[in-house]
């Protein structure tokens, strides 16, 4: 058979995410723009003058920004290490580090409010050993936040990583260290370089999974909101479809935006020029 | 003057001892080959040297310092990688500026030798490309090219023409030496290819097992193995093991049973302990036993047999011959071949049997 007359292959799936997705998601954005049968931005413009909502618009994108900068920071090294171990190992450093996946979201948020509340492990360490005089606020915070979702998305950079890590033929380190250069020379400017599109691929994944995390910031942020919860409120609790509907339709477009942006990015520092 | 030698040292991959108590020792400007089957330790060697890996015991001096345990990017060697190494993401001139920028030379400097270099491996006007848009010989230039352009005072080849055609192989070894001659280079260059090591070395080191069999010039190795390791590898495929020795017609000779063997020794060699005997397929000779008289049957280094298989090679035919002393293999020109079933007498040259240790 020939491989364009099995397009109707695709027919089942398609069909699928139009009705449940594509069409929805066209009635929602559709829905922001109308009000009493009138075109209408008022909406939108409420928002952006909010102060309110525009704090919780920046401790969103801060939350995302430090979350995502820190899974790299601390992914980085282990997906190397991992990358150039032996099969056996590998498969079993894998598996331990996607391991935070595999737990519920609640299950891992109650146990973050364990240890980061007024008398939690953290606080009691840090007033035990005298660093500091009372308990320091971690606990419904955006620090939580982050630290929450930090444990959520360092499994999805590792693997990233490691994916793209194990294509860089290790003779290509070796090479660079024959040339003069020390290891961490070698490994900035030759592992890195090749790693960018992974490294690209793991930040949207991570960003664009934290800025539309609900749990775990609902768990750990307390009072604190950002635009996902804000959207559940607005909805649930106020019942005000007209603005979730607003919400929703900015968190897509801040969505599209950071994954046009960095596949920009991508097709710039593509290493094969 | 002695260059580069490596005193008793000792390599382990896993708990495994791969060397053992090595030496080996490279006079300046030479370029000498480890030659031998996968496995024996030449690539061992190499990265050993390289400072890939780090030797368990003994010591290796370089230009008379200790650099045992110099990091790989003190070393100021350039390494020829088997896959290349080029990096992808850089062009060829990027690739081959890399080593110049890390030794914080001027852009200007930089670019008079990247060009120089390119020029010297044929490479003019591929400054802007891309590893993965250049041909095998072409990558495998910009490799040379990228170690020789940081002016190494020892120059590695692991494998450096296995992944070429057959053809490119060889111009391109021509090549290599020319580049080595040409600017004084000491080289070590791995190769399991005989033919590739004999044609550019000025020394040859044949391995085993972790050990060097014999190490000299590829004239010497190659006329004279010392060991029958040696010598099957060369291409020695026919051996005679004598049981004793007796007074011939012309003098000393050696015997299996009846026959009788007239060797000449190669200097060094004694009488006493050299009981196997080895020769080329190309050094023996068959005639058909009719065509012989009584009174040269009679002569010694010869022994009669029976031709089992005939192989035309080309410009020769190549064949198996059975014998009391079992089957030996006779490569000779002939316009017609002996066939198959005939009586012939193989006759083994006394300047061509060489002595060798088992």
């Amino acid at each position: 058979m020939k491989i364009n007359k099995m397009y109707w292959l695709l027919l089942p799936g398609l069909l699928f995410l139009t009705v449940f997705m594509l069409i929805p998601i066209i009635l929602t954005i559709g829905s922001t723009f109308v009000q009493e049968g009138k075109p209408t931005l008022e909406g939108y413009l409420y928002f952006f003058k909010d102060a309110y909502f525009n704090r919780i618009l920046l401790t969103t994108l801060r939350v995302s920004v430090f979350t995502t900068v820190i899974c790299i920071a601390l992914g980085y090294p282990v997906a190397y290490y991992i990358s150039r171990l032996g099969t056996r190992k590998k498969g079993i450093l894998l598996a331990l580090s996607i391991f935070p996946l595999l737990t519920s979201p609640v299950v891992r948020s109650f146990s973050w409010m364990i240890i980061l509340g007024r008398k939690g492990l953290v606080n009691n360490a840090l007033v035990a050993t005298g660093i500091v005089d009372k308990p320091i606020e971690i606990l419904y915070t955006p620090t939580a936040m982050i630290i929450g979702l930090v444990h959520l998305f360092l499994p999805l950079i590792i693997i990233t990583l490691v994916g793209v890590m194990e294509n860089v033929d290790s003779e290509l380190i070796r090479a660079a260290e024959s040339l003069g250069a020390s290891r961490f020379t070698a490994l900035r400017k030759v592992l890195f370089p090749l790693t960018i599109p992974g490294l690209i691929i793991g930040s949207v994944l991570v960003f664009v999974g934290s800025l539309t995390a609900y749990t775990t910031p609902a768990l750990l942020g307390g009072k604190e909101r950002v635009i996902s919860t804000f959207l559940y409120q607005n909805a649930m609790t106020l019942n005000d479809w007209y603005l979730a509907s607003v919400i929703a339709t900015i968190m897509i477009v801040i969505t599209l935006v950071v994954v046009g942006l960095m596949n920009k990015v991508a097709t710039k520092l593509n290493p094969k020029g | 003057m002695t260059l580069l030698s490596l005193e008793q040292v000792s390599v382990a991959y896993d708990n495994h001892l791969i060397l053992e108590n090595f030496d080996l020792k490279l006079e300046e400007g030479k370029l000498l080959s480890l030659l031998g089957p996968s496995g024996c330790g030449k690539t061992t060697t190499l990265r050993l040297i390289a400072g890939f890996l780090e030797a368990k015991g003994g010591k290796f001096m370089f230009d008379g310092r200790d650099y045992t345990h110099l990091p790989v990017n003190k070393r100021n060697f350039g390494f020829v990688f088997q896959s290349y190494a080029l990096f992808p993401h850089l062009s060829v001139y990027d690739n081959v500026a890399f080593g110049l920028r890390l030794r914080k030379m001027k852009e200007g400097q930089v670019k008079e030798k990247v060009l120089r270099m390119l020029d010297i491996v044929s490479l003019n006007g591929f400054e802007k490309r891309f590893p993965q848009e250049l041909s095998g010989g072409q990558r495998q230039r910009v490799a040379i090219a990228r170690a020789l352009v940081i002016e190494p005072d020892l120059l590695l080849f692991d494998e450096p023409l296995s992944n070429l055609d057959a053809n490119l192989r060889v111009t391109m070894r021509v090549e290599i030496r020319r580049l080595q001659q040409e600017l004084g280079m000491t080289a070590v260059y791995v190769s399991h290819d005989q033919e590739e090591c004999f044609s550019i070395s000025d020394q040859v080191a044949i391995m085993n097992a972790g050990k060097i069999e014999q190490l000299g010039a590829p004239t010497d190795i190659y006329q004279y193995p010392k060991t029958e390791y040696v010598a099957r590898f060369i291409g020695f495929n026919n051996f005679l093991v004598f049981d004793g020795t007796r007074q011939g017609n012309t003098g000393l000779e050696w015997t299996i049973g009846d026959y009788g063997f007239d060797v000449q020794l190669q200097a060094g060699q004694s009488t006493a302990n050299t009981y196997k005997g080895a020769i080329r397929p190309e050094d023996l000779r068959i005639i058909p036993l009719g065509q012989l008289t009584d009174l040269q049957k009679s002569l010694s280094n010869q022994v009669p047999g029976t031709v089992k298989v005939s192989t035309y090679l080309g410009r020769s035919y190549q064949f198996e011959v059975q014998t009391a002393l079992g089957a030996f293999t006779v490569n000779q020109e002939m316009d017609i071949p002996i066939a198959p079933g005939q009586q012939v007498m193989i006759t083994f040259p006394a300047d061509k049997i060489v002595m060798v240790a088992q």
